[in-house]
């Protein structure tokens, strides 16, 4: 049977994105104005879409392009702090968050240098330290970052000289989650999405292709960086307080564990862990010290039984048996 | 005779204080076979590393199609019009045959229409398993499919390692019958450790031989060559 290299494929795939797209933009949008009488529950779903972004950008650097930064909270520190400064400065919060933004994607995209020397495993434990030293960073130049002690009482941005309502605020939130969602889908379509999935399976067979593969790992920390940095711009004024802590390791390695235990390198799949593991940080926030051996179990949990997360695990189709093997097996006959 | 698409003057390496080649020349002419073979260990992939950009150039100069290959990358020398396929398979192993195919087409040098992919799928009689996942494709079905991946970037030039390693015999007769249908395709560099497929396809041979070139000539005359015989294809190794 001979198959059309046009026809068939992804086409299918695409309109379930979009479905999938639209059923998550109305529950991004309803909840908060649902939940607008328990400020609280509200308060945590808006964090949790500040967190589903998040997810999408290190969906695209670790499940796409197989980069795995832990200095991904450090890069959205950058912009959240450079918010702060530029908002105390007078500047209008909706021009300090794209200027934010933008330093968050350049100083992601250096940081990300070194992931064109060290693959893998030797390039995570470079982005630990990157992140350590990012985190000390942010204590030592207390000029620009209050050290130790952090901003706080961070005020939520105005529109037109009106502050935002907190329902107001809630929805901006939404909204960027599901642009988030809907840039990672577009990206995934287009040929950037097969040159980073290219480099994440073998990146010196990518380069035999014709991919620029350096190139392509620097716009992959941009892109995925600005992520981190849009998610940062808006979680100051949100929590109202940033430290050196919120940005730190933990947090980095928080939002990997949600990529990691929804399904790395699928749409939806960290999408949901975000919406998952999000809310459950609030919900065991009196169990503080079994929260952290939770996580840790759950890491653990999803290495060992899941390496491919739930979305990972549940919708891979089958794979097809291998055919019988012709090759010859090389034998020596026993002297 | 024909333009001059490959072109190797003196070009060394040397790995710390290994020679691995020293001053090997060598001309590949438009269309013309050039088969390399040699023992293991003789320099053959590392010489096809060269070219390819996988490693530098310790000293001498590659030119390839009028052009210097001097410091560019891989994906700089295939955006010229040069592929090579490795010694041990490689394929995209998580992605369907499909997904492989489109990978190459996206930084390729010339765009190929789905009819243009679908003639070349089926010569190389690939095209039924388009939704298979590539790593679990037979070895000779992974070759197809590394075949298809070059040939639908257009490449002047296609340097295969050891196209038939692995192959069952039967399998390897069918290899050696679509590379000699791959010449009216593209110009064919081949490397083999085996007379066998070098004698069916080369219209040019060179032998290496611990780094050095031993010999260079036609089939015929390599095959009477007496210190190639001595040497090499008088031992275990041919």
């Amino acid at each position: 049977m001979t198959q059309s290299f046009k026809t068939g494929g992804r086409i299918q795939g695409h309109s379930a994105n979009l479905l999938l797209l639209a059923g998550f933009a109305i529950v991004a949008f309803v909840l908060p104005i649902a939940l607008s009488g328990n400020r609280y529950l509200a308060f945590v779903a808006g964090v949790t879409m500040i967190h589903i972004l998040w997810a999408c950008g290190m969906n695209l650097l670790y499940g796409y392009t197989g980069l795995m930064p832990l200095m991904f909270a450090g890069i959205a520190g950058i912009s959240a702090y450079t918010v702060v400064d530029l908002t105390a400065n007078g500047w209008s919060f909706w021009l300090a968050l794209p200027v934010g933004a933008l330093a968050a994607s350049i100083t992601g995209t250096v940081l990300g240098l070194p992931s064109l020397r060290l693959k893998g495993f030797y390039f995570t434990l470079c982005s630990l330290v990157i992140q350590t030293v990012m985190t000390l960073g942010f204590i030592y130049f207390s000029g620009l970052t209050n050290g130790d002690t952090g901003f706080s009482q961070i005020p939520l941005p105005s529109l037109r000289g009106e502050p935002l309502s907190s329902l107001s605020y809630d929805l901006v939130l939404a909204a960027a989650a599901v642009l988030g969602v809907m840039v990672l889908i577009a990206i995934m379509r287009s040929t950037l999405g097969r040159r980073l999935i290219a480099i994440r399976e073998d990146d010196e067979l990518a380069a035999m292709l014709g991919i620029n593969v350096t190139g392509y790992k620097m716009i992959a920390f941009f892109v995925g960086s600005l992520f981190a940095g849009v998610g940062g711009a808006l979680y100051a004024p949100y929590i109202g307080f940033i430290s050196p802590r919120s940005f730190d390791v933990l947090i980095s390695m928080n939002i990997w564990l949600m990529v990691a235990f929804g399904g790395r390198g699928t749409i939806w799949g960290p999408v949901l862990g975000a919406a998952l593991l999000a809310p459950l940080s609030f919900f065991l926030q009196e169990y503080y010290t079994i929260k952290d051996v939770l996580y840790g179990a759950l890491i653990i949990a999803v290495i060992v039984l899941m390496p491919a997360g739930l979305l990972g695990s549940l919708g891979r189709t089958p794979r097809l048996p291998a055919a019988e093997i012709d090759a010859p097996v090389p034998r020596r006959s026993p002297k | 005779m024909t333009e001059v698409l490959l072109e190797a003057k003196a070009v060394s390496k040397r790995f710390g204080g290994v020679v691995a080649l020293k001053n090997i020349d060598l001309v590949q002419h438009r269309g013309e076979t050039l088969g390399m073979i040699g023992p293991n260990g003789s320099g053959k992939t590392t010489f096809v590393n060269l070219i390819s950009g996988h490693t530098r150039l310790s000293s001498g100069s590659i030119a390839f199609d009028h052009v210097s290959l001097a410091g560019k990358n891989p994906s700089q020398v295939a955006k010229a019009g040069l592929t090579r396929t490795y010694q041990a398979v490689r394929v995209f192993g998580e992605l369907t045959v499909r997904e492989n195919v489109a990978t190459a087409l996206v930084d390729a040098r010339v765009r190929l229409g789905a009819e243009a992919v679908d003639e070349l799928a089926d010569w190389l009689r690939i095209s039924h398993r388009y939704e298979a996942r590539a790593g679990g494709l037979t070895l000779m079905e992974q070759r197809q499919l590394e075949l298809l991946m070059r040939l639908v970037q257009q490449p002047k030039l296609m340097m295969l390692d050891e196209p038939v390693g692995g192959l069952s015999s039967s399998e390897v007769r069918t290899m050696i019958g679509l590379l000699s249908e791959l010449k009216s395709r593209c110009t064919v560099f081949v490397i083999e450790h085996t007379m066998k497929v070098i004698r069916e396809l080369a219209d040019k041979v060179v032998v290496l031989m611990a780094g050095e070139k031993l010999a260079e000539g036609s089939p015929t005359d390599i095959l009477a060559d007496q210190r190639v015989i001595d040497r090499y294809l008088g031992t275990a190794d041919a």
